[in-house]
């Protein structure tokens, strides 16, 4: 896992994912509806379709979503431009590129069930066994995620200063063209 | 600084310096002094030998890389706002 392109994208995906858990907890139980794919405006069925396409349908997502469209998407649709944005976001963030699509599925389930977001947690871990993760891979995940979450604290109680900054390894990739790819 | 006087790995019996070899194995770099969080695991063989193990059972290679699971473990720890 060397090269600085693949930590570009690593940290891509946990922040859009904290995004998206953002408002489908923050918003889902909150007296605020969402697009409805049948009276949505033209724009907006565009993007719908292409969420679609992206995530499938009759799948275990679709399943966990109770709909077509995953819930923060639904929820910002009431701004197509904003939502198109953001999806153009999410669908560059989540496809294959340096990391595959498997593996960022798996961070984004890691940093949903680190957050406790119940929406993030069950939609990645959705989508992960929908790219071919069978449960031991599932639990492989769920095991680096809560191991982590008590070194993590324990190094903050103790107030402990990193061993590994200063022998990362030099990035020969350099900055990548935003272009590309 | 550290909560606490982190002891250098001479300090520690053998059967700890013995699993400080193993943590240089692990992490396949010659530390000056086995890592933090190897020495901090050592106070306690008890809870650090159950808890060290779980760790290399949940990072060894299966349906993931050892790799990948790296870099799940980075961001459980950035999204826990943890330097370490």
């Amino acid at each position: 896992m060397t090269g600085d392109d693949r930590w570009y994208e690593a940290a891509f995906v946990v922040g859009i994912t904290n995004a998206l858990n953002v408002v489908a907890d923050g918003l889902g139980a909150a007296p605020m509806p969402q697009v409805e794919p049948e009276t949505a405006p033209a724009e907006v069925q565009t993007v719908f379709a292409d969420i679609r396409a992206f995530y499938g349908t009759g799948t275990p997502v679709a399943d966990v979503l109770g709909g077509q469209i995953p819930t923060p998407f639904g929820l910002i649709a009431h701004d197509p431009g904003y939502l198109a944005d953001v999806w153009a976001a999410v669908k560059r963030a989540f496809t294959d590129r340096r990391l595959s699509r498997r593996h960022k599925e798996a961070l984004a389930f890691a940093v949903s069930l680190t957050t406790r977001s119940a929406f993030g947690t069950a939609f990645h871990l959705g989508e992960m066994r929908r790219l071919g993760v069978g449960e031991r891979g599932v639990m492989e995940v769920v095991g680096v995620t809560q191991m982590f979450s008590s070194y993590t604290k324990i190094a903050d109680t103790l107030q402990l200063s990193s061993d590994m900054a200063d022998i990362a390894p030099a990035d020969p990739s350099g900055v990548p063209d935003p272009g590309a790819g | 600084m550290p909560t606490v006087r982190l002891r250098d790995a001479s300090e520690y019996p053998e059967p700890a310096r013995r699993l400080f070899e193993l943590s240089r194995q692990w992490f396949d770099y010659d530390f000056k002094e086995p890592p933090a969080m190897s020495r901090v695991m050592a106070w306690d063989p008890h809870f650090g030998g159950p808890h060290g193990r779980a760790m290399k059972r949940a990072m060894a290679p299966g349906e993931f890389s050892r790799g990948e699971k790296e870099m799940v473990a980075a961001a459980v720890s950035g999204v826990n706002a943890c330097t370490y």
